[in-house]
């Protein structure tokens, strides 16, 4: 069953997502405080 | 600090001596617990006898909130905080004797716990002295990591909310550990239930330890 | 600073697709079957979630000790515990979907993964904390007492966890069956340790850039009104 590749997907799925929004998160904040 | 610990525990249960909070709303509030249990659990099937042990403790951890909650609601009226803070009292002692308040407190709901266990789940009272033992090792942490969470959370608005959310997963192996040795106890097994009793004393000693140190800085930002 | 971050994020990339390719490359096992693959992703997420929350511990003893005090050891505990939760769930979710063709059940009781949701609650109640308004020095030092409180309980729970499981099960119910595997297997399990460490590292990085340009901004939002206060009292006394 495909059950490794949802795991490996959710895994890279996630990491990937909380990445960018971690990114640019950051990036917003250096435009905003200027 | 053992004076000052006295004359605290003293006042909390004073406070409960008048206002009867504990014994007319947490007492009830345990006991319902047990009977919904068993409206969850088939009563018929021995579930209820068997599982016994782990739904008292449960029971008695949520009971424990609540009696955590009501040990620091005590102080938010009137800046009563401030003056304990301001009373020139040992912190430690404040901390010991809040905890043991609530150990008192406590321990008097086990003993009417656990005869409601006896008659609506069916199971006897077996090993008292490892029973009694378990009771007061859990309770005595359960007791210390509930005030220096409670102290933690006492000022803020979102208390009610967070203080179950923190001390829950903290109190889980007490849970673990004072229902598998009570299960030990009533099973007959009791040399079984030392190492959890010993994991119960652990517990216990490093939160009242941490209590007594961290309990005064606390206060004051509280 | 942006060097770094780009350097440790290009390795971390790298080192992650590599794990993925030769982990989904493993041939399957007799008692695994395919599910061997797991193998690379899941103890490395295990492992990357005690990182995170060591890190935090460590990062919070250091912001109380009164000579190393400094807010951003607060940001670093904050930053590793909000990247730390998205490990430990990846943790479960990776147990999870691995046990449910291993066992045939979505979840095991098994002392890691028990540990494991512990943990995670640990985690959350910590971040709720956090997010309580408030002066952020008083906010970090509450934060930073809470961890102190949540990790002195992590070994009583292993051990309570460990005791409660081998009473029952022996040591057999474990995910990963490590003694029966060939260097091939333990190689990319390494490298899946060595990746989820880079990621972490990366992660916490960019998170922790997060909590100090949030302080800035609050710094700055301070100054400003003041500023605006101060020029109000200003025109004030002018008009009059």
């Amino acid at each position: 069953m495909r059950y490794v590749g949802a795991g490996y997907g959710i895994s890279l799925v996630v990491i990937a997502g909380y990445a960018v929004r971690v990114v640019t998160r950051a990036r917003s904040l250096r435009r905003g405080s200027r | 600090m053992l004076r000052d610990a006295a004359l605290v525990a003293g006042k909390d249960l004073r406070i409960e001596a008048r206002s009867r909070v504990a014994s007319n709303q947490v007492a009830p509030f345990a006991v319902l617990v047990l009977l919904l249990f068993a409206f969850a659990l088939d009563p018929d099937r021995g579930v209820l006898a068997r599982t016994a042990p782990g739904l008292f403790w449960v029971a008695v951890l949520f009971s424990g909130l609540l009696a955590v909650q009501r040990s620091f609601s005590l102080e938010s009226a009137d800046n009563a905080r401030d003056g304990l803070r301001l009373s020139g009292l040992d912190p430690a002692g404040i901390f010991l004797g809040k905890a043991g308040a609530i150990v008192v407190q406590m321990l008097a709901l086990e003993v009417i716990l656990a005869g409601f266990v006896t008659l609506m789940y069916g199971r006897h009272l077996h090993g008292p002295a490892i029973l009694i033992i378990t009771c007061v090792a859990a309770t005595a942490g359960m007791a210390a990591s509930g005030t220096l969470y409670g102290v933690l959370a006492a000022g803020l608005r979102v208390r009610e909310t967070l203080l179950p959310l923190l001390l829950l997963p903290v109190v889980a192996p007490v849970l673990l550990a004072a229902t598998r040795a009570s299960e030990s106890a009533l099973d007959g097994a009791g040399s079984e239930a030392w190492p959890w009793v010993r994991l119960l004393g652990v517990f216990a000693v490093i939160y009242v330890t941490f209590g007594i140190l961290a309990f005064g800085p606390l206060l004051e930002e509280a | 600073m942006n060097a770094t971050s780009r350097l440790l994020g290009g390795a971390a990339l790298i080192s992650l697709v590599t794990t993925v390719v030769l982990g989904l490359g493993l041939p399957p096992t007799v008692e695994q079957g395919q599910y061997v693959k797991f193998i690379a992703i899941h103890p490395p997420l295990a492992w990357a979630a005690y990182l995170s929350f060591g890190v935090t511990a460590v990062a919070s003893i250091l912001y109380l000790v009164p000579r190393t005090r400094h807010r951003r050891w607060d940001h670093i505990a904050g930053a590793s515990a909000e990247v730390g939760v998205v490990f430990t769930a990846l943790t479960l979710v990776t147990g999870s979907i691995w046990g449910r063709p291993t066992w045939g059940v979505w979840w095991v009781w098994d002392a890691r993964l028990t540990l494991t949701a512990l943990m995670l609650f640990l985690f959350l109640g910590y971040l709720a904390l956090r997010r309580v308004a408030g002066d952020p020095d008083t906010r970090a030092r509450r934060s930073a007492v809470a961890a102190i409180l949540a990790v002195l309980v992590v070994p009583i729970d292993h051990f309570a966890v460990q005791w409660w499981r081998t009473l029952h099960q022996g040591q057999s119910l474990t995910m990963t069956p490590q003694k029966n595997l060939d260097g091939n297997y333990i190689a990319v399990m390494l490298l899946g340790f060595l990746a989820m460490t880079l990621v972490y590292a990366w992660l916490t990085l960019q998170r922790y850039w997060v909590e100090e340009l949030e302080d800035e901004v609050g710094d700055q939002g301070l100054q400003n009104a003041l500023a605006e206060r101060r020029a109000e009292a200003g025109a004030g006394a002018g008009v009059r």
